[in-house]
């Protein structure tokens, strides 16, 4: 300030922000612009004094009119032609693709809390096991008989522990209804976050239904929930990261002696394997008279089923690679050393972009996909097989897409297209439209029509140095 | 210049303003009751469509007066046919802005 006295509170703010607007500004007209704006301020503050009007309200509508720099320099910004084509020219590098989708799958992880689903798959829960019965002409699992699974605790050598359990048919709009013996909880190998799982004829709610249910009160442990009709008292609630046969909200009803059909989940000794396993428990369901005569035992390790969507996205990318072929006419023509700089951005874009959509697909299911009820509940297995299949697809087609309108040489993306020959002649040359690499390496056209006598479907044609001086403003 | 006869209301308005003889960024916010997130940007458009130009006042007066240099803003030949065109269109605009010198 030309006396260089102390500035007012308001004053100074204004500056501020005047300096803050300044930096959207572009650097050319920078200079001019913050000192029409501070002059505008000086002389604003200058006159109100002199008249005796600077107070609050003043001093807020000076403000208040400062901030209108932003809007100022924001349209500044917007017209200054040089920095949008900078823009525009950065946007077409390799580096900027493959960095929108790496920050994708950075945004996927934030969305979901760092992809817990995705975590799970890699942590296996030892060698926890499920059995139930498989009619041998096909058809849905069935469970078990009780006295099975009571027979198979009493007398198996090779099971360190197995517990009979019965699944409720899910809905969505209610917790999932497990009815579980006292000791399944001791096999699955999960400790309460709250009370203890010894009683008998009680409830247990997952993390999720204590949250909704109970709104995470710790006192409802020892009070009643009303389950149908029935009204239990709450023994324990599990732990935040538990879940097991689904990851819907479940409430366990404890049942010491659970009749009719059920299912089993095991505990297998170390270094049994599975032959083994089948040969035992068949045998001591022979002795307590049952007799697997059109069915046989299935089991489902944990382990090996956390891999299903592993398997389910294997399978879909399968499908869409071989899709994509069909729709793209790909022709392999050897491997050249020119193409594999290209191959190489190519992969790590498409593995970038897949790696997202598994994990994308996985945590938004990952409440409704029930891994080991699949077969029970159609809902759930398919749901994610649909969004593995719709969201491969579009991430090798997209990829593919975006390979074939990029520079064959430096792969930024193409511009200026321009529109070459007459669509109605055909015969006489071809037409279609023209892209250039801005840094002058070559043009792709691309036909509007293919000609039946020609079946290359693009052209790309490199551009040697006589060209480079059109282009050297890239340089 | 028949693009430039379709001025909006708000660049029509700031337009008389300056030509009723406020130069100011502020002082054209005073007259009009606008923004300065609409007076300023406005100011820039006209400035580069070219119906108004833009000048410091001489240093040397501000600095005899122990003051910043002010930037000042005036109707150019063009703005004021094109002016007169927008009154046409407005016909209260000069009232609007005499009534708002009052």
């Amino acid at each position: 300030m030309p006396n260089g006295a102390r500035l007012p509170f308001a004053v100074a703010l204004s500056h501020w922000i005047v300096a803050m607007a300044g930096t959207l500004v572009p650097r050319a007209q920078r200079g001019d612009w913050k000192r029409e704006w501070l002059a505008e301020i000086w002389h604003r503050w200058q006159f109100l004094r002199h008249t005796g009007a600077w107070d609050r309200r003043e001093k807020l509508c000076l403000l208040r009119g400062t901030l209108g720099a932003f809007q100022d320099a924001a349209c500044l910004l917007a017209a200054h032609e040089t920095l949008w084509q900078r823009v525009r020219e950065r946007m077409r590098s390799p580096f900027v693709c493959l960095g929108a989708v790496a920050a994708l799958l950075l945004l996927t992880a934030i969305v979901s809390g760092g992809l817990p689903a995705t975590r799970e798959l890699l942590s296996g829960r030892s060698d926890l096991m499920f059995i139930w019965r498989h009619p041998d002409s096909g058809g849905r699992d069935q469970p078990l008989p009780a006295d099975t699974v009571a027979a198979w605790a009493t007398h198996s050598r090779s099971l360190q522990g197995i517990a009979a359990f019965q699944v409720g048919r899910p809905t969505r709009d209610q917790p999932l209804l497990m009815t579980v013996q006292p000791r399944f909880f001791e096999v699955a190998g999960v400790k309460p976050e709250l009370g203890s799982f010894t009683r008998d004829q009680a409830i247990v709610l997952d993390h999720r239904t204590w949250r909704s249910l109970a709104h995470g009160n710790p006192s409802v442990v020892g009070s009643h929930l009303k389950v149908g009709a029935i009204s239990y008292p709450v023994a324990a609630v599990l732990p935040r990261n538990f879940w097991i046969l689904s990851r819907q909200p479940t409430i366990y009803l404890i049942e010491r002696n659970l009749t009719g059909m059920v299912f089993a989940a095991a505990h297998v000794k170390p270094g049994v394997t599975q032959k083994q396993l089948d040969r035992e428990l068949t045998k001591i369901a022979q002795d307590v008279c049952y007799y697997f005569f059109d069915s046989q035992l299935r089991y489902s390790s944990w382990n090996e089923a956390l891999l299903t969507p592993l398997r389910l996205f294997g399978v879909a990318l399968l499908l869409a690679g071989l899709m994509a072929m069909l729709v793209f006419r790909f022709r392999f023509r050897g491997f050249r050393m020119a193409a594999a700089r290209r191959s190489l951005f190519f992969i790590t874009k498409a593995a970038l972009a897949l790696a997202c959509v598994f994990a994308a697909c996985l945590e938004l299911s990952r409440s409704e996909s029930a891994i080991l009820l699949a077969s029970r509940d159609p809902g759930d297995g398919p749901f994610l097989v649909w969004l593995y299949v719709l969201g491969t697809m579009g991430v090798l087609f997209w990829a593919i897409a975006d390979q074939r309108a990029r520079c064959r040489v430096c792969l930024r993306l193409l511009a200026f297209p321009v529109r070459v020959g007459c669509p109605g002649c055909l015969l006489l040359d071809w037409s279609g439209t023209e892209l250039f690499c801005s840094e002058g390496h070559g043009v792709l056209h691309v036909p509007h029509m293919a000609p039946s006598w020609d079946e290359e479907s693009e052209r790309w044609i490199s551009l040697d140095e006589s060209w480079q001086g059109l282009f050297a403003h890239g340089k | 210049m028949s693009d430039s006869a379709k001025l909006s209301h708000t660049a029509a308005l700031i337009l008389q303003t300056i030509d009723n003889g406020s130069s100011y960024g502020f002082d054209i916010m005073d007259e009009t009751g606008l923004p300065s997130g609409t007076v300023y940007p406005a100011l820039r458009r006209m400035e580069s469509e070219g119906l108004i130009a833009s000048q410091w006042e001489p240093e040397k007066k501000a600095l005899a007066e122990q003051r910043p240099v002010r930037k000042y803003y005036r109707v150019t030949r063009e703005g004021a046919h094109v002016l007169e065109q927008s009154q046409k269109r407005y016909p209260l605009l000069a009232r609007l802005t005499s009534k708002s010198r009052r």
